[in-house]
This record gives C-alpha cells, structure tokens and sequence, in this order.
C-alpha cells in the first residue's frame, strides 16, 4: 500500500485581474475582476514506504503548491490526497505526527529563542520522549554538527546552521514521511555535501522521502525515482537510471588533433558519426548512438585513423535531459 | 532535570493545547531576558499610561461627584477591571496580532504542519511586556476601588469569576479581530485597533452614559459589556444576583464565535509563494 497517494490533484488560485497603474486599481476597487490560474493540474502521484522520490521542475512549475497540497497547507480545488490512507487537510493533526516538513526559504524555528528551546517546544508538541529526544539530538549533532549552536539564538545563526536546525526540528519527531522544499538553496558546497550524505542515511534508514531542489546534484545522489512537473503537470514520473537510459541515447568523443579540424570532411569520412566543430580550429567532436557502438569500438576506431592529441568522452548529463524536458523537446 | 512528558496519543486534545499554549509562553518570558531594556521601556509605558488614564479620572472626580451615578471608587473599579482583563488578553495572546503578516509571509504553514491547533501557536508566538505595567496598576486600582466603595471581602469568588469571565471575552473577541486578517490582507489588525479603542475609550465609562442603541450594542451585539460594565454592576450591586449567568454565556458564545473565525480563516488560507 502506497504511503502517499494523490489521485487527479488540482490547484487553482483566483488572482485579482487588474489593469496596470493607479487607474487599473482604482478600477478594480469598483469592478472586481479575477482570473483563475492553475497551479497544479490533475497530478496523480503515488509513493511506496521506503521511496525517494526528487520532484522537480522549473521555477514555478507548481512544486510547492504540490508539496502544501501533500501537507495539508492547502486544500485541493478538485481530488484527493492520503497519506497513510488519511486526508492531511481535514485530519490535520493524526497527520502531523507522521510527517516531517522542510521549506528550505523559510525557517520554522523561533525566531527570539534559541535553538534549543524552539527543539524543546516541539518535542513537547508532538509529544517525544526524552530518552528519543537525546537520541536524535545526538544524532543530529554528529551528522550535522548540531552541538555548535545549539545554544545561539534563531536569529543569530547562518543560513547554513539555520537550515541545518530545521532540518532537524523537522525530523525530531521521527517521521514516516519527510517533505524537504529546497533543502540546500542558498547553502555552500561543504553544507551541502553534509546535508546530502544526512539525506542519504535518512532514505537508508527507511524514511520515505520527497524533495524538490533545483540542484540537481541533490536529486541525484539523494533520490532513485524523479518526477518531473512543468506547468502544474507531470512531464515524466519514474527511475532516475530509466530517464537516463531513455533519454540519453549517445555519448560523444571530444578530439583535439595536431592540425585544424574539419568536421565537414570528417563527416565524409566517418558517416556513421555525428561531427560538429569545437571551441578551437583543432577541436572536433564525435557523437555516436550508444546502442550502435561501444565507446572501446568508437574510441579504437577514431585514435587509429586520427591519432589525436588529445582526447576525451562526454556523455549528456541529468540535467541536459531536465533542461530539454523542460523545454519540451521530450515527452513521456 | 526531570521534565514530564504527556503522552499525546493518550491525553485529551484540550490538555495537551494548554500544556502547548503554557510551554511556548514560558519560553517567550525566559526570552524577554534577553531583552531588558525592551522589557523595561514597554512596561513603564503601559503603566505610564494608565497612570495617565487615573489622573484624568481624578481630576474628573474634583469637579464631578458622579458620572450617570457612579463615584469614584466605583469607577476605578471598573477601570481597573477593564486594564486588568485588556492587560492580561496582552500578555496571554498578543501574538494574534501577528496573524496578518504571518498570513501574507506564509508563516501559518508550518504550523498547520505541527500537531497543536495552529490558533494556540499564532497567539503564544508573544508576550505584550507593555501588559506587565498595565497589570500591575489595573490591579491597584481595582484594589483601591474596591476598598473606597467598600465592598465585601465575601465577594472576592465572585470578583475572580467575573475576572476569569472578562478575560476570556476579551481573548476571543481580540483573536476574531485580528483573525479578519485572514481575508483582509495587510500586517496591522485594524479590526484588533477598533477593539482596544473601544475598551479604552468608551468601555472606560457606565454605559449608562450612552444612547439606547450604543448600550445594547455594546452589551448584547458585541459583549463587551459583560466583559466589564456588567461584571462592576454585579459587584456594586446595581445588577441582580441573576446576571452572574450573563458573563459565562458572553465568554462561552464570544469563544465559539472566534473558534468559527478562525476555522474558516484558515480554510481561506492560501499561504504565500506558489
């Protein structure tokens, strides 16, 4: 049975539609027009106990209206949400005890005391013990360095101790179900790779998880499966290994030979390649189908018949296959 | 250090919200610590200004006997009613004067996220530090109100219930105030500011002093009269031993009222940022 399933998912907000300047809103106070724009659109997504699941997709694209329609911050215009078969919008608080949320732009901690307390106060709030709530802490502090400031007031810390000390107030309660909305925006990359390898041992440990980043660094050394979302929609849902696999059809051989290149007579030469020129007159590069030839073949081939000066491979990476789903270039 | 746990999954919903609504308003008077000087500005100004409001009254009373026949004790009794239940409402849910920006800022998500009612985690997010001075001189003047009219030590129960009634009134009717917020989008509660203007401008004096029409607006519309006005005439003896049914029925019908408010603002809710 899945932990989290949302059947035909819809958002739609009513936005004020008024015209620009001081008369549009002069006009607007008199006659009161809005339009309804879609945020999510008939999204169905189901996640086993265990899964991590990345969720992307471009600014906007509706993945924090999902993440609060999953939540229950909001409540969907049309269709259903259950999270271990409850509705999280209208039985909000059996809910809560089970969940873990994170919005990486926003801190949950408050903001006058310290970090210790604000962990106290929600200790107390979902009801932990005090044995489990030294556990954790403790575990946090040796994953994320907690110990540091924990004493050191909201306001006072880093962006990166700041988010760390969310993380943790979202997962002192040990949930079954973590939402983490930008977990490492605006962190730098020593914060990061401690957040990741933190996520990781998370999913390890069986928690399931859903995360929205734009890192896509994140999605893949967190995550197995990605859905990706554009314009409320999902534009693909399924293994991070199979989108490869799917979308990522060649590979290439970037050359640098002793002359100057001329892909034109490569092409000539070598049909069964693609050839396009590189950055310098000496630099040309060979693209081939991967299901066609092994690179050892490709690589055999080019080195005997070119002898390069130097030469390296390439191959399209995640975010090259994101960017063109994005763009529209690849449907499911 | 020993620290009691309640069992959540087993204690009653209303407990575990209290012991929630108690653990966050400590935390917040340990955090005033870290600003004294706040602490002590905000206070003396809440008791300057109701030393202020007393001296008006004394300088009232030096050339009026009465107002619509209450003395002066008996007025500083009903002031220092009024400052006592507004200055408790202060220190107890000031942070419902929040809800407005935290409505714009999104700030309500994370709480609707959390098992407590989100209302009890809006309103313990600040302690007024004004209220400290307000308290303390609302409770010398209901003292020596209530020693100048000569009232009876007997009637302290009644004083306590009538306190605890007003108090009430006053919560519930400042938090739908400032829940309005949930649909007016903007950071000040004007609905909060007509509230406190009322109480401090015109619940300052007897109704009596009033038009017909403001008295039972003010009594029956919006209760404010039984979170004050009514409770002084019991204790003074111009009301009927009978009207002790008014307060409870005033706070219990102010507190559902709020409860609908607010359930229907957060289901308006649409956070921010999408």
């Amino acid at each position: 049975m899945p932990i989290l399933e949302a059947r035909s998912l819809s958002k739609r907000f009513r936005r004020p539609d008024k015209g620009s300047g001081f008369k549009g809103a002069l006009k607007h106070l008199v006659q009161r027009k809005y339009k309804n724009f879609t945020a999510v659109d008939a999204i169905d997504l189901s996640i086993e106990p265990g899964e991590s699941v990345a969720y992307v997709g471009p600014n906007g694209a509706g993945k924090s209206t999902t993440v609060k329609l999953l939540t229950g911050i909001l409540q969907p215009t049309e269709g259903t949400v259950r999270v271990m078969g409850r509705d999280p919008h209208t039985e909000r608080i059996a809910n809560a005890h089970d969940i873990g949320v994170l919005f990486g732009q926003r801190t949950q901690l408050w903001w006058d005391l310290p970090v210790e307390e604000s962990l106290k106060l929600l200790k107390h709030m979902y009801g932990v013990s005090e044995a489990d709530y030294k556990a954790r802490i403790e575990r946090f502090d040796e994953l994320l360095g907690l110990g540091e400031f924990m004493p050191a007031l909201a306001r006072t810390l880093s962006l990166g101790q700041r988010m760390r000390a969310d993380l943790a107030c979202a997962l002192i309660h040990d949930p079954k179900m973590v939402y983490l909305d930008e977990p490492t925006i605006g962190l730098d990359i020593s914060v990061k790779d401690r957040l990741r390898a933190f996520l990781r041992q998370l999913v390890d440990d069986g928690t399931t998880l859903l995360l929205t980043s734009h890192d896509l660094a994140d999605i893949e050394e967190v995550c197995e499966r990605i859905v990706v979302i554009d314009e409320g929609r999902i534009a693909y849902d399924g293994p991070i290994e199979q989108l490869k696999a799917h979308y990522i059809t060649t590979k290439a051989v970037n050359l640098i030979l002793d002359g100057p290149a001329d892909a034109e007579a490569l092409a000539e030469k070598f049909p069964h390649y693609e050839w396009s020129a590189g950055e310098a007159s000496s630099e040309v590069t060979a693209t081939y189908e991967s299901s066609r030839f092994t690179t050892a073949e490709v690589l055999g081939d080019l080195t005997a018949q070119l002898a390069p000066r130097d030469l390296s491979l390439s191959e399209p990476s995640i975010e090259d296959v994101i960017r063109r789903l994005y763009a529209g270039e690849l449907t499911k | 250090m020993a620290e009691t746990t309640i069992d959540i999954r087993t204690a009653s919903p209303v407990r575990h919200a209290a012991e929630v609504y108690r653990r966050s308003l400590v935390a917040h008077l340990r955090s005033i610590v870290e600003y004294p000087a706040d602490f002590w500005v905000m206070a003396s100004s809440g008791a300057l200004w109701q030393i202020l409001q007393f001296a008006f009254i004394a300088i009232l009373f030096a050339n009026v006997s009465a107002v619509a026949g209450w003395g002066y004790h008996e007025m500083l009794l009903l002031i220092g009613f009024l400052t006592l239940t507004g200055g408790t409402t202060a220190m107890l849910c000031d942070g419902v004067w929040s809800i407005g920006s935290m409505v714009i800022k999104g700030e309500i998500d994370y709480r609707i996220t959390r098992p407590a009612p989100v209302i009890v985690q809006v309103a313990s997010t600040h302690v007024g530090m004004q209220a400290f001075g307000e308290v303390t001189l609302g409770a010398a003047m209901f003292v020596y109100g209530w020693i100048g009219a000569g009232l009876s030590p007997a009637l302290i129960p009644v004083a306590l219930l009538l306190l605890a009634c007003g108090l009430v009134i006053e919560m519930a009717l400042m938090t739908a105030m400032c829940a309005v917020n949930f649909w007016v989008k903007g950071t000040a509660s004007i609905f909060g500011f007509i509230l406190v203007d009322l109480q401090e401008n015109v619940m300052r004096f007897p109704l009596g002093i009033y038009p017909a029409a403001v008295r039972v607006v003010a009594t029956f519309v919006v209760p404010l009269g039984f979170a004050s006005f009514v409770p002084v005439q019991i204790l003074t003896s111009r009301l009927s031993a009978w009207w002790l049914i008014g307060p409870p029925v005033a706070a219990a019908a102010t507190v559902a009222a709020a409860a609908l408010v607010v359930r229907a603002g957060l289901r308006s809710y649409d956070s921010a940022g999408h």
